[in-house]
């Protein structure tokens, strides 16, 4: 902690361009004529704190100036249960978030002055800083919290000052969240959300009225159920909840209420513990999670005005404490898991739109139902999900595919050669030699470009898409299940592969793939090339996707776009079949072995080979798949010969897509079902 | 094969590519590393999940940098990725003396896998703007390098992610220890 602290409180100073001189900002913002009664002044209810964030919001796209509305800020946790109303603001006396900003500046300041000339001789520096003012400029206040001099506190005046945190405020967006992001700049941000926010607007209203056709209150503070699921209703959630609702929205599609009810005192109870704990004198070495936990605290949303301390502050805010708190209850209560880099973001997240205690189940359920395995220790449910991605990537985007597993690996490239090591190995620890150089190779030992899209799938896509998207995706999440993921991800893939296949890269990969290696220097373009190319692609094209609709209405809703078919029976089935197919390879894909291992040591692969039968703890809940299967159900060297094992057709995507096969009775009825319902609903 | 052409005709005309894996402890600066050089910008500092790639030319060199999550459990996610590294960059904190022990072993089960017999290691000692951070000149006897590395090219250099102090040194050294290969 020292070290990050102290390093964060160096970052500001020199990069300050300070003092944009504060500008008043008038209280009353003009708001979007269309839509007062839907969200502008209507304060938040205290009580309902299952949105805390969402009342700083503000529909002002059309006003150039000022996004928060500063009278519907508080501070998130803490004072939660107080707010203060518009008129309210400057002699509310806790600490609202607007408060927080009002010293921001000032703090800023300070440490400008103070570190001003620390470290403009080295290296980089000198040309620099001048260019990026807003980042490095927040980077001070967003962690000097926790700096170690000392010294610069006492200059910070202690007074609000709405008008100057007014004026930041505009930064920042209704979450609370910076607006500009690495790829994104606050005028583009700014621009898209003048029309965004008046999509939400039409669309909350649209909800309204479903709402009131199904008798259900639909003022924000009251919205706590929802009509029944029908085709209409995921309609209405794929284009978006109204970001008040969301919280209880989630909470509600994805049965939390009832995990509750059936653990009322659990929380609590963990509560008591982690308090017991504290007092532990070597509670590190029993519970190395908390350290690990500790690290991470204030690396979550640092962009994120609500988890970030302020120079003031005694303390820290409430909502790294409510963090902390869900962290260690989680890594307590499920010791399997513990904690794993990607829940501080799962949990934060929650945290901007529950409270504690169901942000809590709503990480059990995530980790659990939505994502299951994959934050166990062995981080085996993420493989496994990665494979499940390779097999629809393989099967829905083939040209993606050949890039991202290139045909002529062989031709020398490093990566032609790990492919070798790789099959050689998986040859002899499976027994004997396939013809089909392992069709399913990859599903053992991932494409490299599953690094990346491992990281999309532990924490939900938050940090990998920008928020109003990957809000739009955690709705769908909740009422549709975890294969929205796999469909939004091969939506991010589809959309990155025609960034990919544009102009010359098309060509280099036409010539990469026909003909190896032989033509790649005409075409300037080595297997490492074209590999950091795909990799800074897919790394970098998601956080560009400013608008929801980009994804939704292009990709998602477009029936003709085949992997919209998948649904969460195909995904389930899949899950199962590359767990069992990682199963009877396991001690070659065993990540904790590294290749080199499976180069060498075949032997310790095939001895291994015992633990082949053990059943694997991430499950899926496939068991509605029973009857399919069984297929998979076969000892290790029969399984080699079925088809659908290591042949041509690896994986019956196709045959359950296209023609009368295993599941299109299964598909009818399933359709028979939804018509039902729907009809039922009319 | 294809691989040592372009070498090759990289040195001919004078530039080449190297992939350089960049490993350290969670919390160590790698990301904070990796976007100064690449933006000469200070991204606020957040766990890496996944990784992050970005090619940083520097003197006729392309660096293809990789930086991947620091966190022990998500290191197997990577760990088939070694192959074909030329140059191991590990980052350490410096300021961060607890957890010296622990980056220590992680380093030493690096650099002992197979794919890493021929790399070239740099070392950032980083963070030494704090003011408890260790001399690079420490961190180095810490490490104790010259005494278990007796085949590999190693450098300990003291960085400072935020100035950029050190870093361009850090690669200068990489690409002139590597040219021959």
């Amino acid at each position: 902690m020292q070290g990050n602290s102290g390093r964060t409180s160096y970052t500001g100073g020199s990069h300050m361009q300070l003092g944009k001189p504060p500008t008043f900002v008038p209280q009353s913002l003009p708001r979007s004529p269309s839509v007062p009664s839907l969200q502008g002044d209507r304060p938040f209810n205290s009580l309902n704190r299952s949105d805390p964030m969402l009342n700083r919001k503000v529909f002002s796209g059309e006003t150039p100036v000022p996004r928060l509305d500063p009278g519907s800020a508080h501070s998130p946790m803490g004072s939660a249960a107080v707010q203060a109303s518009p008129s309210t603001i400057g002699g509310n006396s806790n600490l609202s978030v607007i408060d927080l900003y009002g010293d921001e500046t000032d703090s800023q300041m300070a440490s400008e002055e103070s570190e001003d000339t620390n470290h403009l001789d080295t290296l980089m520096s000198k040309s620099s800083l001048m260019d990026q003012p807003h980042r490095d400029d927040y980077n001070v206040t967003s962690q000097e919290t926790s700096m170690q001099t000392d010294s610069q506190l006492p200059q910070i005046p202690k007074s609000p000052r709405v008008n100057i945190s007014s004026k930041d405020a505009e930064h920042f967006d209704r979450y609370g969240f910076k607006k500009q992001t690495s790829c994104i700049s606050e005028a583009q941000y700014d621009g898209w959300w003048s029309e965004y926010y008046q999509y939400c607007e039409r669309r909350k209203s649209k909800w309204v009225v479903l709402m009131e056709k199904h008798g259900l209150p639909s003022s924000d503070d009251q919205v706590t159920r929802f009509p029944p699921k029908n085709e209409k209703l995921k309609r209405y959630v794929r284009k978006g909840v109204p970001a008040e609702w969301r919280g209880n929205a989630w909470w509600y599609f994805a049965n939390g209420q009832e995990l509750l009810d059936e653990n009322l005192d659990q929380y609590g109870q963990l509560l008591q513990k982690i308090a017991l704990i504290e007092k532990l004198p070597d509670k590190e070495d029993k519970y190395p999670d908390l350290e690990i936990i500790e690290r991470d605290l204030n690396r979550t949303f640092p962009d994120n005005i609500h988890f970030q301390r302020e120079s003031f502050q005694d303390g820290e805010p409430e909502m790294i404490k409510s963090l902390r708190r869900v962290l260690v209850a989680f890594s307590l209560y499920n010791p399997k898991i513990g904690y794993c880099q990607s829940m501080n973001f799962l949990a934060g997240l929650l945290l901007l739109f529950l409270d504690e205690e169901k942000s809590f189940w709503m990480l059990v359920l995530l980790t659990s139902k939505y994502l299951p395995g994959v934050h166990n220790v062995n981080l085996e449910g993420v493989n496994i999900d990665q494979g499940v991605l390779m097999l629809c990537v393989q099967e829905y985007l083939p040209e993606l595919w050949d890039y991202i597993v290139p045909k002529e690996k062989h031709s020398g490239s490093s990566k032609g050669n790990l492919n070798k090591l790789m099959n050689t190995s998986f040859s002899s620890s499976s027994g004997h030699s396939h013809q089909s150089q392992g069709k399913n190779d990859f599903l053992l030992k991932l494409p490299p470009v599953t690094l990346c899209t491992a990281s999309w799938f532990m924490s939900c896509f938050v940090g990998v898409l920008p928020i109003e998207v990957t809000l739009r995706v955690w709705d769908c999440l909740f009422y549709e299940g975890s294969h929205f993921l796999f469909k939004v991800s091969l939506g991010i893939l589809k959309l990155s592969e025609e960034e990919l296949l544009k102009g010359k890269h098309h060509n280099s990969l036409t010539h990469y793939s026909l003909n190896g290696s032989q033509n790649k220097h005409k075409n300037n373009n080595s297997p490492e090339e074209s590999e950091m190319e795909l990799f800074q692609i897919v790394q970098t094209f998601p956080k560009k996707l400013l608008n929801p609709n980009d994804i939704f209405e292009k990709i998602i809703f477009k029936k003709r776009i085949t992997f919209n078919n998948l649904d969460q029976d195909e995904i389930d089935r899949c899950r199962k079949y590359v767990t069992t197919q990682r199963q009877k390879h396991k001690p070659m894909s065993d990540p904790h072995k590294s290749s080199s291992h499976s180069n060498v040591n075949d032997n310790d692969d095939v001895s291994e080979d015992s633990d082949n039968s053990k059943p694997h703890s991430s499950d899926s809940s496939s068991h509605r798949n029973v009857h399919k299967s069984k297929t998979f159900n076969h000892t290790h060297r029969s399984e080699e010969h079925l088809p659908g094992a290591t042949q041509d057709t690896p994986y019956g995507f196709k045959r359950s897509m296209t023609s009368v096969n295993w599941n299109s009775g299964l598909k009818e009825k399933v359709r028979q079902i939804r018509k039902k319902k729907d009809k039922f609903m009319d | 094969m294809g691989n040592s052409i372009s070498k090759t005709l990289g040195k001919l005309f004078g530039s080449r590519e190297m992939k350089i894996l960049m490993l350290g402890l969670d919390n160590a600066g790698k990301t904070t590393i990796l976007y100064k050089l690449k933006l000469n910008r200070i991204k606020t500092s957040t766990p890496t999940v996944g990784f992050n790639v970005e090619t940083v030319s520097y003197k006729n060199v392309k660096f293809n940098m990789w930086d991947v999550g620091g966190q022990e459990r998500l290191r197997p996610l990577w760990r088939h990725y070694f192959p074909a590294t030329t140059a191991l960059i590990f980052v350490i904190d410096s300021s961060d003396t607890e957890r010296l022990n622990e980056a220590k072993e992680e380093l030493y089960s690096i650099i002992s896998e197979k794919e890493m017999e021929n790399v070239v290691l740099l070392v950032w000692a980083n963070k030494q703007d704090l003011k408890n951070a260790m001399k690079p000149q420490e961190v180095s006897d810490f490490l104790q390098l010259s005494e278990n590395l007796k085949n590999q090219l190693w450098c300990v250099i003291g960085s400072n992610a935020l100035s950029g102090q050190g870093l361009l040194e850090g690669l200068s050294w990489i690409s002139n220890n590597t040219s021959k290969k």
